[in-house]
């Protein structure tokens, strides 16, 4: 019988290093540490441990001294989990053991894998052990030749983990010099800057506070270390958004212009949202909570979060991505009153898989991050039940300082609960008790928060890494979902970045305030101190407000679902956050001053158009050659193996999956989903990222992705009139300092980027109503510093009136008439082919008029159009055209029908050649139309440009001319084989 | 009175809402119950007419896919579950569900006239690939199978969506047994195929076999033909806007008007079984 386990490390040695071994078998290991007599448990490895049919099962020996290992191998590797580190295996075989040997109740398991390596030529053991595991959370244990011939195996032992020591609070003397409060700061991780030191200082010097303090008999003139670490998380640039908070005084070289913006956020993001609430009734909630609400219909709204997962992914891509997926998942499920998650979202933006440079210290290898990303947000989502219907991966050399991660949910609520309340509203009241529902406390993912708001250094911390654990969250989803609908919630939300101390802390300002009991809340490992249990992120954990009398309902419910619900706190309306550890009062903070006590900052930015050598069009050229190797580019080729992993069709709802056409390879421009049963009303989800065009205006990279996230959504039947949007930031360190001198440079680009997402939004009609920033994606310092280039991810949301009427990007049939909707502009700047072309020749350069969104109105009220053709059933092919222009669009619809076109560009707009082939102007949509809707189409387009093209053919050859001018004759097989071949990282299936 | 369905769910099963949905849409009466409301009690399984155990991932697949949950149910509702398969009632497994049937040895189950007698004796392991995958499979049904879900289906398209659904006998004889008494109801089939004719005993290449499955075998039925189980998910073809080809307007009709002329293939499998205990109860 094959070896699948073997065969997969087999392959990727091949597909990552190009090293050939001959055979890999795997053993799963088990260690047990229990009561019950090894003979005993012995005798049932069959019933839970080996699979009778298929698999070998033995116990008290190691499999490599038995017969079934005739022959020698090589070498023997041997991985397993750090202690401490979550093993979901584990975890599931402690269940499973119960089921056989339920007296045996403190029994634990931890798993291991162990890899037998045959014909492995002149492998280094070690290095093919650090191929296999990450030693920030993995040990690994090697046989080399010699071992193995003497027979000596690998054994790890049962991972124990170290006791914790528990520290009783104490208080921290703030009094003193400045020197001594930074390095208070620094040395405990805090994050906190002088000026948030001195507001702290200031707090305890406040003369009624010191009394108030003494009263409830705490420390009255230093915080506790409690009361340190909560405002730090609190405080955190990850909690609070400070950048986006700033007071920045902007200057424009430009233009001349100088002046101040007192907050990005509220200016350009929030008012424009709270301005276009007056003119819709369907913006239910917006910013406030974990996710923005929108009424979806008279019976159902749905809600969308979007979040980053950036530096945990960078120290374990696996365990990284996936709590970065069901971390977001919660923040659905912590929406109003609880939301079901229904779609995930994914996109990811890397160094070159193929990358052959040198890496700085401490950082993995591209393909390596991107192999671990996706299997986290893989196994989070599946095994979730969530489908992932949309997303993008993104290419470039910055990324390997530090990928990036986006994480999306769509989740789904019934307008008004059974009880009559709207879903969309929490209601606790003082008296409510607060449950901690899900997994346990644990010393993982202390400093989550304060850890991602510093950049990536070598001692960053193994304990701000963490693994999910899908199905411990699974159970929670199912519980909650119940309980929400019998009327049990006041108040839920997530616990995230900051742990209890942000959750409750956010929540007890509803009633202005909370007591928290740390001494009750139930912890993975005993000898966790006070500051540990309140600030510890450990995940798959919701907080849930109940009001007393229906504490018996609800934790009958948490029961029957084997979900561990715990009562830690009550709120009160004393104003005050109040925490207690048994009888002693641990922490005694104003609501008001935790949340509003950080003081602004104030920001200096300063913009200099950055100068890029123009590219310039080669002069001896084959466009055949140059579309061929465009497809390859990463950035455009094929994703489909990556993406045909993720689960997209679970809940039976998605229309439009995110690979179309006859043999379902090619590109989906958007997810559309019907996610009532036997409903055909849909939701649109799509998502626009341009991180390119920042390298000559971080503004117009922000237009582009809006744009690009609509003319996605509209491709596929959109409606326009109800749509909204998340934009998430991340940026490179833009504060000015030792480490950044471009500080005011990296500033000035989020302050443009800023402006024209308000300018386009408006334009657009298009509200944000959730969002996330990322500030510090930077690696190392000095010469060796590699910054992300400033990204905008902007995802969007909206109706489809019904999935029945909706467009996909594949060509149909011979005859369909091609048009294009929108004008190429001269913009080759920062287009996939300039790059390219820099690649090439360093001489070459990327510079020039980058894509610009001139004109949104007009673009707006074409696609509303377009739209309409769409939902008449006029149009059944529409293709976004962004990378690589009108060449790459054309040859992927015609990949996706697997047939040919004959195309002319002449005309498309003023542009020469180049721009109107590769060019990535923006507003454009490439339509093909059945020639009997031809004119009805054309009617409805009337006084929107669009153009024809040509028409789809009854042949295997994309054709494409510019007038008399050949310029593309291939093949659409070749066409296809070019696309799909890069990203096919999977060495096969032989 | 509509026939009863219970749709099993907990522990990480996550198709429960869309399979209470078909049962609904197909004519029945439909109703989500936690494992652990037939293991306390709280809910008799004998109420019920049909039960669905649905896809996803149990206790996370760990330790074989639908190992956990078939132990629990193996273990704690052994009589319950011998005395739904002796009363004559219909059960399904799809997906994790079909995995979760053989781990408990519903499925194939011991020869005819035997009561369930929970051996395991086939098994589902990981597919060839190493790789979860999500992509459509046209299927194709045995016509002399005694499976009650399939009657008079002939080949229809749905997804797969599963890392290990490579279906094993552990001997040949074994498989050539079920063979005989045609419980290998339904099989991948390579689309170009005549539709009656594309039925085949050699493996078929990846990935019109997505997991590299004994004879290309997407799915098996006990001996009384009530119980069955499959890797596909006929579920996620109820209407045909699921369907890959809806754009390109070649979309197949399904053969019931669920949904006017946009029921898809997949729903006639849940209609069967509503039909059947209908007449048989």
């Amino acid at each position: 019988m094959r070896d699948v386990r073997g065969d997969v490390v087999r392959r990727q040695l091949q597909a990552d290093h190009g090293c050939s071994v001959e055979r890999v078998r795997s053993i799963c290991g088990y260690l047990i540490q229990g009561e019950t007599a090894s003979e005993t448990i012995a005798s049932r490895v069959d019933d839970l441990f080996a699979d009778p049919i298929i698999e070998h099962g033995a116990a008290n020996t190691l499999f490599l001294s038995t017969e079934l290992f005739d022959q020698t191998p090589d070498m023997v590797v041997t991985v397993g989990f750090k202690p401490g580190v979550t093993d979901n295996p584990g975890k599931a075989a402690t269940d499973g053991y119960l089921t056989l040997f339920p007296e045996d109740r403190d029994a634990r398991i931890s798993t291991y894998t162990t890899y037998a390596f045959y014909g492995t030529s002149d492998l280094d053991p070690t290095w093919l052990a650090g191929t296999l595991h990450n030693n920030l959370i993995e040990r690994a244990l090697v046989a080399d030749r010699t071992a193995c011939q003497g027979g000596h195996w690998p054994a790890l032992d049962y991972p124990t983990p170290p006791e914790q020591v528990f520290i009783q609070p104490k208080s921290i003397d703030l009094e003193c010099d400045d020197q001594t409060l930074e390095s208070i700061s620094t040395d405990g991780l805090l994050a906190l800057n002088l000026e948030e030191m001195h507001a702290i200082q200031a707090h305890y010097r406040d003369e009624e506070v010191r009394t108030l303090r003494t009263a409830h008999g705490i420390s009255p003139n230093a915080p506790t270390d409690v009361e340190l670490e909560c405002l730090a998380q609190t405080w955190s640039e990850h909690c609070k958004h400070k950048i986006f908070a700033s007071r920045i005084h902007h200057v424009d070289h430009e233009t001349g212009e100088d002046t101040v913006i007192d907050s990005l956020f509220k200016t350009h993001i929030m008012t424009p949202t709270h301005d276009m609430q007056k003119d819709v009734d369907w913006l239910l909630s917006v910013f406030h909570d974990n996710s923005g609400v929108i009424a979806w219909d008279d019976t159902w709204s749905v809600c969308m979060k979007a979040e980053t997962h950036n530096s945990p992914s960078a120290l374990d891509p696996y365990g990284g991505a996936m709590t970065g997926i069901v971390g977001v998942n919660r923040d659905i499920l912590g929406t109003g009153l609880g939301a079901r998650p229904i779609a995930n979202t994914d996109v990811f933006c890397f160094g070159p898989p193929n990358w052959e440079g040198t890496l700085p210290d401490n950082l993995f290898h591209p393909s390596r991050v991107l192999r671990g990303v996706h299997a986290g947000v893989r196994v989070g989502g599946n095994e979730s039940g969530i489908p992932t219907v949309n997303g993008a991966i993104v290419f470039d050399d910055r990324y390997i300082g530090k990928p990036l991660v986006y994480c999306g949910t769509v989740g789904i609520m019934p307008r008004n609960l059974p009880d009559g309340r709207p879903s969309h509203i929490k209601t606790p009241v003082a008296g409510d008790i607060v449950y901690m529902v899900g997994g346990r406390v644990g010393y993982d993912g202390i400093h989550g928060a304060t850890f991602s708001s510093l950049e990536l250094t070598e001692e960053s911390p193994s304990s701000a890494v963490q693994i999910g654990d899908p199905i411990t969250q699974k159970k929670m989803v199912d519980m909650i979902l119940e309980a929400r609908d019998e009327g049990l919630i006041s108040c839920i939300t997530d616990n995230g970045a900051g742990g209890l101390s942000s959750s409750i802390g956010e929540m007890a300002e509803y009633t202005n305030g909370c007591e928290i009991d740390l001494a009750t809340v139930p912890l993975k490992q005993a000898g966790l101190s006070p500051w540990e249990i309140l600030v510890s992120e450990s995940q798959e954990r919701m907080t849930v407000a109940v009001r007393p009398a229906d504490q018996a309902a609800f934790e009958a419910l948490a029961g029957l679902h084997e979900v561990e619900a715990t009562p830690v706190a009550t709120f009160t309306s004393t104003g005050m956050f109040h925490v207690r550890y048994g009888e002693e009062t641990v922490a005694y903070l104003p609501i008001e001053f935790l949340h509003d006590g950080v003081p602004q900052l104030q920001l200096e930015s300063e913009w200099t158009p950055p100068e890029q050598q123009p590219f310039v069009a080669p002069k001896q050229v084959d466009h055949n050659e140059l579309l061929s190797s465009m497809l390859q580019r990463p950035n455009i080729a094929s994703k489909e193996t990556w993406v045909r992993q993720y689960d997209h069709e679970v809940i039976a709802q998605t229309a439009i999956k995110p690979f179309v056409g006859v043999e379902r390879d090619g590109p989906g421009d958007a997810g559309v989903i019907a996610p009532l049963h036997g409903d055909p009303h849909g939701l649109v989800i799509s998502c626009g990222i341009a991180p390119r065009y920042s390298d000559i205006d971080a503004g117009a990279m922000a237009a582009a992705a809006i744009d690009e996230a609509v003319r996605n959504a509209v491709c596929v039947g959109l409606d326009v009139d109800k749509m909204a949007g998340l934009d998430n930031f991340c940026w490179p360190d833009p504060i000015e300092s030792v480490k950044t001198p471009d500080g005011r440079f990296k500033l000035a680009q989020l302050v443009r980027a800023n402006r024209e997402l308000e300018r386009v939004c408006r334009a657009y009609r298009l509200p944000c109503v959730s969002g996330k920033d990322s500030m510090k994606n930077d690696y190392g310092s000095g010469e060796n510093k590699i910054s992300i280039p400033p990204t905008l991810l902007f995802s969007l949301f909206g109706d489809h009136p019904d999935v029945r009427n909706s467009a996909s990007s594949d060509f149909k049939q011979a005859g369909d008439r091609i048009y294009l909707v929108g004008h190429s502009q001269q913009e080759l700047g920062a287009s996939e082919l300039a790059f390219m072309m820099r690649e090439r020749d360093s001489n070459n350069g990327i510079g020039g008029n980058v894509p610009l969104l001139l004109n949104p109105e007009q673009n707006l009220a074409t696609y509303r159009q377009l739209s309409s053709t769409i939902h008449q059933g006029l149009v059944k092919t529409a293709h976004d055209c962004s990378e690589g222009g009108l060449a790459v669009a054309i040859a992927e619809m015609c990949i996706g029908g697997r047939i040919g076109a004959s195309v002319d560009i002449d005309g498309t707009g003023e542009g020469d050649l180049w721009a109107r082939l590769w060019g990535e102007s923006l507003g454009r949509i490439v339509v093909a139309v059945k020639p009997e809707h031809e004119a009805a189409f054309l009617a409805t387009m009337k006084g929107h440009p669009t153009t024809i093209l040509g028409e789809v053919t009854a042949t295997s050859v994309l054709e494409m001319v510019d007038g008399d001018t050949l310029l593309v004759s291939s093949d659409v097989n070749e066409l296809a084989h070019a696309w799909k071949g890069t990203l096919d990282m999977t060495g096969g299936v032989a | 009175m509509l026939p009863r369905v219970a749709v099993l769910f907990g522990f990480g099963i996550n198709c429960d809402h869309e399979t209470k949905a078909v049962f609904e849409l197909a004519g029945a009466e439909a109703h989500r119950i936690h494992v652990n409301r037939f293991i306390s009690g709280d809910s008799n399984l004998a109420d019920f007419d049909i039960l669905a155990v649905p896809g996803g991932f149990s206790f996370g697949d760990h330790l074989g896919s639908g190992r956990l949950l078939g132990n629990r149910m193996r273990f704690a509702m052994r009589d319950a579950l011998r005395d739904f398969v002796d009363a004559g009632k219909p059960i399904i497994g799809i997906c994790n569900g079909f995995q979760v049937l053989v781990k408990t040895g519903l499925l194939p189950g011991p020869g005819a006239g035997e009561s369930p007698d929970f051996v395991q004796r086939g098994s589902l392991g990981l597919n060839d690939s190493g790789r979860y995958e999500d992509r459509w499979v046209t299927l194709e049904f045995d016509q002399n199978s005694p499976c009650i879900w399939t009657k008079g289906m002939t080949r229809i398209s749905c997804p797969v969506r599963h890392g290990e659904g490579k279906y094993i006998m552990p001997t040949p004889e074994a498989l050539e047994a079920l063979s005989t008494t045609h419980q290998l109801t339904v099989r991948y089939v390579d689309p170009s195929t005549s539709v009656g004719e594309g039925l085949s005993d050699t493996a078929l290449p990846y990935p019109l076999s997505p997991n590299g499955s004994m004879r290309n075998v997407a799915g098996i039925c006990d001996a009384t033909g009530l119980v069955f189980g499959l890797m596909p998910h006929p579920e996620a073809n109820y209407a045909r806007w699921l369907h890959p080809d809806h754009t390109r307007g070649t979309a197949p009709i399904g053969t019931g008007d669920a949904l006017d002329s946009w029921e898809g293939e997949g729903l006639q499998m849940f209609r069967n079984a509503v039909e059947y205990v209908k007449q048989n109860r």
